[in-house]
């Protein structure tokens, strides 16, 4: 029987060149004179331009819930009004898919902490959506971004809920995780917004619900203002028109969540990215990490469009190895990246969305089942 | 005028909200309400001080006195206090203190001088740039500084200022003159030549108008014109010349730093003595030495060693700052850097500016730092 994902690992691991210790340091040590280049570089332009994502983000959101509002009035007395609200809805999705990808997540993670703007600082930036930006501070910036695809540390492999790698153990309610995958798309928001609790952990008995209770309050409180916001405050203030103004806002941040959910898997669970054991961080070299990153990554070519509205995580191999440099910068950089890659026999992941999405669900259906570990090629050559 | 050494920025921990502005502030995003007010009023904000520059004048050969009105968050200052005036350059925010020259008038607004130094980014762009109607920060922190007038205000005074070093004793000296001149005041005011002094003609004026208070311009590259007017550096004969009674006076000095030393040294007699310095270039240490950090908020000072990571320097202090990747990716233990130059040690580059996030496990001291953890 022929096995799919071992013949695209084997390909991967094809691509894939380990690095002898000396190659792993010089390989390091040529990204960090790229990143200090572009470091050096950052001014006037780049606080320009992340002033403009905002006044974007504050424009687009007035438009939206203004024509949302005006639209509800005008539907409770003439149908023919609906594209208003259409219209509403979709500004105020691309508005929050703004301010959640380009401007929040990079702005949290310090990538304009040199301006020594207040309102653009990473540690106190408070984002549009359910979960609490300290929480993701500490699972994201810490976690996710330093362990990286390690498994039993980087709790974004799968989210606790999908086994989308064979080295995750199989087991039989598995089955159904395409099911799971569209719910966890539906309400990504409420996966993030919870994800530091750890529940699991609470059902296993290795946590008390004491405990529990105290970790969900900040997270309560968050999520209590963000649903006052969008689905009592705002729909009220088109009094008996409520309704309308409601699932605008409701299809507005199902919009945002389907997006940020797409994006976000198609960062690192395509076909070639890898996992790697615990023990890959134990004194791990700059070189090694940054090889983890590269590996562990992959980007979405296409427009500009699609790199603005995803955060330039389209960008996920530059951002994962620069993840405090403005992320405008990752399209200028890319080639360079791609030719040390290249230079150090390591594959550069990128394809477009149809294709990396296509390969996302098929590591959902496929791991739904039960699969073996395929060849991989080492980080470091023995 | 310039900046100043010792006092550093004082820790603002939350914006003070009153009254309404209390009960809104669970709700409001200070960042998007500040978007709007300032398409209203630019210098309008939620909970930052700004002021609008609403005069501008030249003050002297290389001096520009700017006006400025703070919005309704600023907190004020008793003359003879510094401020500190944010301003943005490249995209990046960089703070000096200035000391205000006057009484805030009846409208809260208040007037800074700033020389310009030559290469000075910031006194570049206060006295090149700047026109009526910008606005500028007043902060990070409030208005800070000791030489100010004491709750009794002392018989007689003595005020020594050399260059830039007037501009906090010119506030003292207008407040002095608004009280009716309660103290016997000698002002000695030193600059290299007569174009570059501010203020000539008012303090003549103030001088004329009250018999308690006289005024010396001192010039160390002019030949003296006026009989108010004489030549030479700060040296016990000329103080001894000019104030006699020295052991009475209570003495205020600010200048460059080897000026505040030297009136120092000269008025070890006097009652009481308060001297503020300019920032020198600041000490840079090399790898190896140690520096004194001052933890603002734990209310700490520790010695550590110059070339490590702060992060681990603190750690064998027995601290535990928060942290998390240690190499320089997540934040976890970014800090505000509130005074002192550090070095960050991925990129070698020295960081000489305040900051709001030092990360602490990539970064060493290479002077004294003040932190606010």
């Amino acid at each position: 029987m022929t096995d799919p994902t071992k013949c695209t690992d084997m390909k991967a691991a094809l691509h894939n060149r380990p690095l002898s210790p000396a190659e792993l340091e010089q390989f390091g040590s040529e990204l960090d004179a790229l990143r200090a280049r572009v470091a050096s570089e950052l001014g006037a332009e780049d606080a320009r331009y992340i002033r403009n994502v905002v006044k974007a983000v504050r424009y687009s959101e007035v438009a939206g819930r203004g024509l949302l509002w005006g639209g509800a009035i005008a539907f409770g007395f003439w149908t023919l009004a609906w594209p208003a609200l259409v219209l509403g809805a979709l500004l105020l999705g691309l508005s929050k898919i703004l301010e959640n990808m380009e401007l929040g997540h990079n702005v949290m993670h310090g990538q304009y902490d040199w301006m020594r703007d207040p309102h653009l600082h990473g540690k106190t930036y408070e984002w549009d959506i359910a979960g609490t930006s300290d929480s993701w501070r500490r699972t994201h910036n810490f976690k996710h971004h330093t362990y990286t695809n390690v498994r039993g540390m980087d709790d974004d492999i799968g989210y606790g809920l999908l086994r989308i790698f064979p080295e995750q153990r199989w087991k039989p309610w598995r089955i159904f995780q395409p099911l799971y995958a569209a719910v966890l798309g539906l309400y990504f928001q409420w996966g993030v917004a919870i994800q530091e609790l750890e529940l699991g952990l609470a059902f296993m008995g290795r946590k008390t619900w004491r405990e529990l209770w105290e970790e969900f309050k900040p997270m309560g409180r968050k999520a209590g203002r963000q649903l006052l916001k969008d689905y009592l405050v705002f729909p009220l203030l088109a009094g008996p028109f409520f309704l309308p103004v409601l699932i605008g806002n409701l299809v507005a941040n199902g919009i945002r969540n389907l997006w940020t959910f797409s994006i976000i898997f198609c960062g690192h669970f395509t076909d070639k990215v890898e996992v790697f054991p615990r023990n890959s961080v134990i004194n791990e070299s700059r070189g090694h990490w940054y090889l983890r990153q590269l590996r562990g990554s992959s980007n979405l070519s296409g427009s500009k469009a699609l790199h603005i509205l995803s955060g330039h995580l389209s960008h996920q191999i530059e951002h994962h190895l620069f993840p405090d440099l403005p992320a405008r910068r990752y399209p200028q950089i890319a080639p360079e990246v791609q030719a040390i890659c290249k230079r150090y026999g390591q594959h550069y992941n990128t394809g477009s969305f149809v294709r990396q999405f296509g390969q996302v669900w098929g590591r959902i259906f496929r791991h739904a089942f039960p699969s073996r570990v395929p060849l991989r090629s080492p980080l470091v050559a023995a | 005028m310039s900046a100043v050494l010792r006092p550093l920025i004082p820790v603002d921990p939350t914006p003070r909200a009153s009254g309404w502005r209390r009960w809104l502030a669970p709700v409001v995003s200070p960042p998007v309400v500040d978007f709007w007010l300032r398409k209203l009023n630019p210098v309008l904000s939620w909970d930052r001080p700004l002021a609008r520059v609403v005069a501008r004048s030249q003050e002297s050969r290389d001096a520009v006195t700017l006006v400025l009105k703070p919005n309704r968050h600023f907190r004020g200052y008793v003359p003879g206090q510094h401020v500190n005036l944010t301003a943005e350059l490249d995209g990046v925010r960089v703070t000096r203190s200035y000391s205000p020259t006057d009484v805030r008038q009846a409208d809260g607004a208040f007037s800074i001088t700033v020389k310009h130094i030559p290469g000075g980014r910031v006194s570049g762009l206060l006295c090149e740039r700047t026109q009526v109607g910008d606005v500028l920060e007043l902060g990070p922190g409030d208005a800070f500084g000791e030489m100010h007038l004491p709750r009794e205000v002392p018989e007689k005074m003595l005020l020594l200022a050399a260059g830039s070093g007037i501009t906090p004793l010119m506030s003292l000296v207008r407040q002095l003159s608004a009280l009716g001149m309660p103290a016997d005041t000698t002002l000695l005011y030193w600059t290299r030549q007569r174009d570059e002094r501010c203020f000539t003609a008012e303090l003549r004026a103030i001088a004329a108008r009250h018999p308690h208070f006289r005024v010396r311009f001192l010039l160390t590259r002019d030949a003296p014109q006026k009989p108010d007017e004489a030549v030479g550096r700060i040296d016990s004969a000329l103080l001894l010349r000019k104030a006699p009674d020295l052991a009475k006076r209570t003495v205020f000095a600010c200048g460059p730093a080897g000026f505040v030393r030297a009136a120092r040294e000269l008025a070890t007699d006097a009652p009481r003595f308060c001297g503020e310095a300019f920032t020198p270039a600041a000490m840079v240490q090399g790898d190896g030495g140690t520096v004194r950090v001052e933890l603002r908020r734990s209310r700490k000072t520790l010695e550590l060693a110059s070339g490590m990571p702060l992060l681990a320097a603190l750690e064998a202090e027995g601290l535990q700052p928060l942290y998390g990747c240690r190499r320089g990716i997540c934040q976890t233990c970014a800090c505000g850097k509130l005074a002192g130059v550090s070095r960050n040690l991925d990129t070698g580059e020295l960081q000489a500016e305040p900051e709001q996030a030092l990360r602490l496990c990539v970064s060493s001291a290479r002077s004294d730092l003040v932190l606010d953890i």
